[in-house]
């Protein structure tokens, strides 16, 4: 399955890029379905509506559980992990947060969503979530900014997503 | 080389070409390079911004004929670029940020000016390093009503927005929004900006581009309930606001300040929270024929970017759907952006995920042309 | 790097209240402000060892509930008062002398809605007055 899972998000860079896993899960198979293979996964043209996209313990998956907010490049694929920026960027000071469900041990978690900053697109594992996030307006929810607007050098490669803690409702 | 003629002739009539006795076509004359034209304008035209997410630093805009199917050609548009055209159809504003080595180095951010009659740079004015580099938008840079003032928006993370005076290429100063967001220009001197707390500020300029006196509307939508898009709907008489459940909240700006106006719905009691608004270019409205064209999907909490399988047909004065386009994505991918011209036989163009622009007739939602590649990532469609 | 630890303590100790400032602080400002409320030089202003100081005085009160972060956040009243009066305790190192009267809803309410028009100038003209008084919040960041 790890490796499916790195297919779709490589394939994706091919297919489309600015595309959730289930469109991808849709599309691909159908074309393998088109090819007279065995579709690996069952083909529903409604399945963005309710179905919950498989989740991941793999960092470089989009449905990795922390990455229920994020949006870009996965630092994880691109030299980096999920709480690392690559060698050569710098991490973002500012960042938006968003509160994840770890299915792990059934807790909330809040996590803060930086930037690394100072390179060319990554290009690599294109992933935009948005669960609780919110319009520009509401800045400290926004995944669309560019979050390295005030490093010195401000250019966007990826983005990572670091735990604070435990939500508390 | 000795030539085997004999070989020749033999070869040229196997060919079936004419025996070397009869006349063969004169040579190609010599060809001259030119320019191309854009041409006569059309209504059918279609600008379509990609903000190319592989290569972001390298975005850029195709203008295509949407009755040709060709692309005529294309504005160079930099690092997450603020893209409008002025009132008058001419110019393609652009806010965008270079850096002095391609992807790192000095921070230059500018305002380029292209002619739409010849896609070239016509000018620039240097800004401040803080235009606001977000999600493709009509509202990260906008122009006054009588194209005499251009309005960006800076995000430092600080709000505010920039002024300046687009014949003269001179920035005129700068306006604090109080973390208000992005710029909703109505008449000539008049920017609106969109507020945490479900409001709307709006800036009256005087003469010279400074503040004269601001306002604040009451609030109409709350951003923990239900939000709404930042990406307004463009109105004849002001701006509509599309929220995450589908409420339509269109707010009247020809009042001495914005209105808000009772909301209604996209959908029905059954549909509400099952059928949403979403993608990136949420809504576009024929103002003439006064329908509002919104891509829907079926979706759940944090689906307001996925993009639509259906396009719904409104009515702006009954507020009741009139059409409902189910669309096969499986080929094209869902629909991000949707734009329609003006004309009285107009198209409907679709941005979708993988990159196609879908051109369907805006009256019975029949597909008439798939455009398969169309940019990396079209997000954002003008049509002047 | 993150020094995410002193928020993280703080938000395990906050346990279930009705508000829970340090949470509020996390999904609200923090973003922007810094997990040590620090700021970011010449784009985002600290709030460690300046927000205390601006509330000793009626004009610095007034300049804090207007600034944009305050005057038009999601945060109610309750809300807001609470963030602000922890924020004023957690991050000033010098507590307890410096220990200015904590903000109540009521006065939260009266003067939030009327958002400032240039903040940097205002803070400008109350950092200059309030040095002539006491300690007193840098005066540029």
């Amino acid at each position: 399955m790890k490796i499916l899972d790195r297919v779709f998000e490589n394939g994706a860079r091919s297919l489309a890029k600015r595309t959730s896993r289930r469109s991808l899960l849709a599309s691909l198979g159908q074309v393998l379905t088109g090819v007279a293979l065995m579709p690996l996964l069952p083909i529903d043209r409604t399945a963005r509506a309710q179905e919950p996209a498989r989740p991941s313990a793999d960092e470089q998956s989009c449905q990795y559980w922390k990455y229920c907010a994020i949006d870009g490049f996965l630092c994880a694929c691109c030299g980096g992990t999920s709480t690392s920026c690559p060698p050569g960027t710098q991490s973002s000071p500012i960042t938006w947060i968003g509160t994840c469900h770890n299915p792990g041990d059934g807790r909330d978690y809040i996590i803060s969503y930086n930037d690394c900053c100072g390179k060319v697109s990554c290009g690599d594992c294109f992933c935009d979530r948005n669960e609780g996030e919110k319009p520009m307006y509401r800045l400290s929810r926004n995944n669309d900014v560019n979050w390295c607007m005030a490093n010195s050098e401000s250019n966007y490669h990826c983005s990572v997503s670091v735990i604070l803690g435990v939500a508390q409702e | 080389m000795k030539t085997n003629w004999r070989g020749v002739i033999l070869l040229t009539l196997a060919a079936g070409a004419s025996p070397a006795w009869a006349a063969t076509p004169p040579p190609l004359p010599a060809e001259h390079l030119t320019i191309a034209t854009v041409g006569p304008k059309s209504p059918h035209w279609i600008y379509v911004v990609d903000y190319a997410y592989d290569n972001e630093i390298d975005s850029r805009v195709w203008l295509f004929d949407g009755d040709t199917h060709r692309r005529i050609g294309q504005i160079d548009t930099g690092f997450i670029p603020g893209i409008n055209i002025s009132p008058d159809g001419r110019t393609t504003a652009v806010a965008t940020t270079y850096f002095a080595r391609g992807g790192h180095g000095t921070r230059t951010d500018v305002v380029e000016f292209n002619d739409n009659n010849t896609l070239s740079k016509t000018g620039e004015v240097v800004i401040p390093p803080k235009h606001a580099q977000t999600l493709a938008m009509l509202f990260t840079i906008g122009y006054s009503a009588d194209g005499k003032f251009v309005y960006v928006p800076y995000l430092t993370p600080a709000a505010s927005f920039g002024v300046l005076d687009p014949a003269k290429k001179k920035v005129l100063g700068e306006i604090d929004t109080a973390g208000c967001t992005l710029v909703f220009p109505w008449g000539p001197n008049q920017v609106s900006s969109i507020c945490e707390s479900g409001r709307l500020l709006t800036v009256t300029l005087d003469a010279q581009g400074h503040e004269a006196s601001r306002t604040t509307s009451a609030a109409f939508f709350s951003p923990d309930e239900d939000p709404v898009f930042a990406q307004a709907v463009p109105l004849k008489d002001g701006y509509a606001y599309l929220s995450f459940l589908g409420q339509v909240h269109e707010v009247d700006f020809t009042q001495p300040k914005p209105v808000p106006r009772a909301p209604w719905s996209l959908v029905s009691g059954a549909e509400k929270g099952v059928w949403r608004p979403g993608g990136v270019q949420i809504g576009a409205v024929h103002r003439a024929k006064n329908q509002l064209f919104v891509p829907m999907h079926k979706g759940g909490d944090g689906s307001h970017k996925d993009g639509g399988s259906e396009i719904w047909v409104f009515d702006l004065k009954s507020h009741q759907r009139t059409a409902r386009w189910p669309l096969d994505i499986r080929a094209s991918g869902a629909v991000v952006a949707v734009q329609v011209s003006q004309d009285p036989t107009p198209l409907l163009f679709l941005a979708t995920e993988k990159s196609h622009l879908l051109i369907l007739d805006a009256q019975t939602g029949k597909l008439q042309h798939d455009e398969h590649h169309l940019g990396q990532t079209p997000q954002l469609l003008l049509n002047p | 790097m993150i020094r995410a630890a002193a928020v993280a303590a703080a938000l395990v100790t906050c346990g279930a209240q009705a508000a829970n400032p340090a949470q509020d602080y996390v999904l609200n400002c923090m973003g922007c402000h810094g997990t040590a409320a620090q700021g970011i030089p010449g784009k985002v202003p600290p709030l460690a060892n300046a927000l205390s100081r601006f509330m000793r005085t009626p004009e610095g009160r007034n300049y804090v509930l207007r600034v944009p972060g305050a005057a038009n956040s999601a945060l109610s009243d309750d809300q807001l008062a609470a963030v602000l009066n922890w924020l004023a305790v957690t991050y000033e190192s010098g507590a307890p002398a410096i220990q200015p009267a904590p903000f109540t809803s009521t006065e939260v309410a009266a003067v939030r809605r009327q958002p400032l028009l240039s903040v940097l100038a205002t803070r400008s003209a109350v950092v200059h007055n309030l040095a002539m008084t006491g300690p007193t919040p840098p005066p540029r960041y």
